[in-house]
Parts: C-alpha cells; sequence; structure tokens
C-alpha cells in the first residue's frame, strides 16, 4: 500500500523545515491528518528536541490510535529519554492496554522524572479491554501506582495521584483494591507523609471527587 | 531567571544513594573535593535540619579552588553546592546569612549568583543594602556584558529575583527594579518584572511576562514560565498552559499558581491544567 500523495506532501514539508516554527507548522499539518502513514514521520519528530512540535507529534500520534501502537513499541528509543518520554506520554494518551508492561516498567524504573510522570498518568487512563485479562491488568496498573507514591519527585507524586484517581473511579474495582488506592491517596494528602503542597492539594481533590461520585 | 546548574543529581558524578550521617561525614573530606560538592547538594535537596549541617555548609562556603584541567566541576565548586544548600534549609540557615552577604563581595561571578539567590531564599532583609548597590548602575554598568564571556559584569537576574522573593518595596529597590526593565536581554527584563510584581502586586508585570512567553527564543519562554510561576499571578493560567515549552516547565509554573491561592479548597481549573500536561 503506498502512502496516499497528499499525506506525502505533508511528510515532505516535515523534512524539509528548516526553522522551528517551520518544524511546528509541518508537524501540526501532518498531526491533524490522524492518518496512520503519518506515524513513522511523527514517531520522528519526537527526538528532534524540539518541544512545540513534540506536543503536536503526540497529538497526532494518540489522534492515530490504536493502529500505531505496534510501531510505537517497536520503535521505543533506548538511548533519548526525550523521545521515549514523549512515546510513553501518547501510549498513555493512547490508553491501549498492549502498552501496559512499558508504562509498567517506566514508571518503576525509568530515569527521567518526566517518562514516569507520563507512564503514572497512562497506568490511569488504560483500557481494560479485554474482559479476561481485565482484572489482573486493573491489580497491575494500581500496584504499580501505589508503588510510585514514594517517588522522589514531586511531579511523578502529583501524577500518581491523577492516575489513582481515575483508576479507582471504576465500578469493576474490587473493594480490597479501592481501599489500598484510597490510603495510598490518604498518605499523598497528608501534612505529615507529603511535603509538598500542590501534590497534597492534587491527592485531596481526588479523594473529594471519588467521595462525591 | 537562568537555568540554575549543580541542580541534579547526575551533574555530580557520585550519584549514589546516601543517608544524612554520610553526607555529613563526606562534607568534611577536605582532600576530596568532588564528595564535598555531592554532599553539599545533598544536603541541601533533603533540607537537612541537623544541626551540624548550617556549621559545615558555612565552613564549606569558605573553600576555594581555581578550576583545573580534567576537572568536570566549576571553579569554587564545593562553596557554590554550598550557597545553594543553605538557602534550601530555612530557617534554620539564618546563621549563615552574614556569610552569605560576604559571599556576595566574592570576586567569583557564580558564587555571587548562588548566594545571592539562597539570600532571596531566605528572605534575609539584611541583604537589600547590598544587592542595591551591585546593581544601582544598571544595564550600562552591572548589566554590561563581561570582556569574552557570555556573562553580565553581575549577576543580575540573580540578584533582580533575590529582591523580588526578600520583599521590601522600598523606592530605592523598585528604582533599580526599573531601570533594568530596558535590559537588551529579555531574562532579565522578564527577571526584573518579577520582582517588580512580587512588591507592588501590580498586573501590568504580569502582563509583560506573558508577553514574553510568545518570544521567539525558547530560553526566554522558559525563563518567563518560571518567572511566572515564582509569583504565582493567576490571570497568567492559560497563558503558561499554552506555552511553546516543555511541559516539565509549564508544571512547575503551574504548582506555583496552585501553591499561591490562599484558597481553603483545591483550585481546580489550576489543578485540571496540570493534569493536561503530564
Amino acid at each position: 500500500m503506498t502512502t496516499p500523495p497528499e499525506i506525502q506532501t505533508l511528510i515532505d514539508a516535515v523534512v524539509r523545515a528548516d526553522t522551528s516554527d517551520g518544524l511546528l507548522e509541518a508537524t501540526e499539518a501532518l498531526a491533524a491528518t490522524g492518518h496512520p502513514d503519518s506515524a513513522p514521520c511523527l514517531l520522528e519528530i519526537l527526538g528532534f528536541n524540539n518541544p512545540g512540535a513534540a506536543v503536536a507529534a503526540v497529538d497526532g500520534l494518540i489522534a492515530i490510535g490504536e493502529p500505531v501502537v505496534d510501531t510505537i513499541l517497536d520503535n521505543l528509543d533506548g538511548y533519548n529519554y526525550g523521545a521515549r518520554a514523549w512515546s510513553v506520554r501518547a501510549l498513555a494518551g493512547i490508553g491501549d492496554r498492549r502498552g501496559l508492561s512499558v508504562l509498567e516498567r517506566a514508571l518503576a524504573a525509568d530515569i527521567g522524572p518526566s517518562v514516569r510522570r507520563a507512564a503514572a498518568c497512562g497506568l490511569g487512563n488504560l483500557q481494560l479491554s479485554d474482559a479476561e485479562q481485565a482484572d489482573e491488568e486493573r491489580q497491575r496498573c494500581l500496584s504499580g501506582l501505589i508503588q510510585a507514591t514514594g517517588d522522589g519527585e514531586w511531579i511523578v507524586r502529583y501524577a500518581v495521584t491523577v492516575g489513582l484517581e481515575r483508576r479507582l473511579n471504576d465500578a469493576h474495582c474490587p473493594d480490597a483494591l479501592r481501599n489500598a488506592g484510597i490510603e495510598a491517596l490518604e498518605q499523598l494528602n497528608s501534612d505529615a507523609k507529603e511535603d509538598v503542597k500542590v501534590v497534597r492539594l492534587r491527592a485531596a481533590l481526588a479523594l473529594q471527587r471519588l467521595n462525591a461520585g | 531567571m537562568a537555568m540554575q546548574p549543580g541542580a541534579d543529581a547526575t551533574q555530580s558524578g557520585a550519584g549514589d544513594p546516601i543517608d544524612e550521617p554520610e553526607a555529613l561525614r563526606r562534607l568534611q573530606l577536605d582532600d576530596d573535593p568532588s564528595a564535598q560538592y555531592y554532599a553539599a547538594w545533598w544536603l541541601g535537596r533533603q533540607r537537612s535540619q541537623h544541626p551540624q549541617a548550617v556549621i559545615l555548609l558555612r565552613k564549606a562556603l569558605q573553600q576555594r579552588r581555581p578550576r583545573q584541567l580534567g576537572d568536570d566541576v566549576e571553579e569554587n565548586a564545593v562553596a557554590r553546592n554550598a550557597a545553594r544548600a543553605l538557602g534550601k534549609l530555612g530557617s534554620i540557615a539564618a546563621p549563615a546569612i552574614p556569610d552569605l552577604l560576604e559571599t556576595l563581595n566574592d570576586d567569583d561571578h557564580g558564587l555571587r549568583e548562588a548566594a545571592a539567590r539562597s539570600l532571596g531564599q531566605l528572605n534575609a532583609k539584611a541583604a537589600v543594602p547590598l544587592l542595591v548597590a551591585r546593581l544601582a548602575s544598571g544595564p550600562a554598568v552591572a548589566g554590561a556584558r563581561e570582556e569574552g564571556t557570555p556573562r553580565l559584569k553581575e549577576p543580575c537576574d540573580a540578584m533582580l529575583e533575590a529582591l523580588g522573593d526578600i520583599g521590601v518595596g522600598e523606592d530605592q529597590v523598585l528604582q533599580v527594579l526599573h531601570l533594568f526593565l530596558e535590559h537588551e536581554r529579555p531574562v532579565v527584563r522578564s527577571s526584573a518584572c518579577r520582582a517588580l510584581l512580587q512588591l507592588t502586586g501590580e498586573s501590568q508585570w504580569g502582563e509583560r511576562m506573558v508577553a514574553l512567553l510568545h518570544h521567539d527564543q525558547l530560553q526566554v519562554r522558559r525563563a518567563a514560565l518560571m518567572d511566572l510561576g515564582a509569583t504565582g499571578w493567576y490571570p497568567a493560567l492559560d497563558a503558561i498552559s499554552n506555552t511553546l515549552a516543555e511541559n516539565s516547565l509549564k508544571l512547575i509554573a503551574l504548582r506555583g499558581l496552585a501553591e499561591q491561592t490562599d484558597k481553603p479548597a483545591p483550585d481546580e481549573a489550576v489543578l485540571d491544567a496540570m493534569d493536561a500536561l503530564l
């Protein structure tokens, strides 16, 4: 199957872009197509160290959604933290369950806080679409998030509160798991255990919304 | 503001996990500056409240060692990290304020910068006359480029920001800040606006920083983000979210807004904006 000419034209424009603004515009135009053939080019942009273009490229990958997951998984760059962070962010935004292992590993062990942050968010977003696997996958998401409440970076703990809120806002969550998640949020809301105010504020909001919901 | 060096464990080359007694021990290893460098950073990062920490950091602040060939650290690296650490320790570091004031007159530009930032973080009112004196010659002298380097004669952004953090809004302070609104470097203008907003609460200074969020250079946008975050100026919320820069920096800026509000309940608009950037 060949790439449609209108997509190829937009890809060529990305390749030709010689200024930061030019790259951003070309990336936005390509990303807006949501066409699967744009994926290899969008993935390449993640490694350019151009945050504006990377944001647009991630949006484009998320718009393509499920068909791009395997391509992202095959292209995870082991050496460029920036590119990997953006890839994890794309996987987190798409929320496909095939990303679970990558997100789990990233949250537990990645050296880059921005990667762990995106992964925490992703574990909250994952669509548990396979009914047979859903219980086990829910358990894995929540365990990963609860483990990460001890992360040394405030922004990762912040993302964990967001992930926990989304995961717990699920009627299928068994009581024992829910209680463990609520307990983790209560620790993040505690003056004694959490010294960063914005993390406590976010945990308080999560608890407030879960009780209200 | 400028990105601060030495704020990252990976730069120390010795990023192993240690505890407080070990950090205090390493800080005393006078023949191993790289161990001392890491120990000083660690104590600041952990906001150590150990009574020995301030005593040892004050001593380390006196250490001078020129950069040597093959070194991967900066000139007076241990003293600079000691200065930075003291700023993070809060009120327990008050006895170190006279040492930091003296450091404002050091020949080492980087050390003056670290001392200025820490005096700002410690809200050291005693630093105001010295900072004003150092900056009084304005962009033409204090803010002029130092021959043969990209630096300015004084670490202007750090000093301007310190005046804002300390919070003494006297006329002579405001006059000095106004001088730097005309500086050729947008990063320095941003620092002046930040301090003026902190000291006067006038929204015109916030608006000027918001305008810099659209600057062509990423470095300027980053500086304006950090400066707006430091002021916690709420009207900048949407502009911060939409800036073309790393989400990490936008999140730091928005944290400033979230933590600034005195409302008892969490501010959902700011937190939602942060969630969208994760």
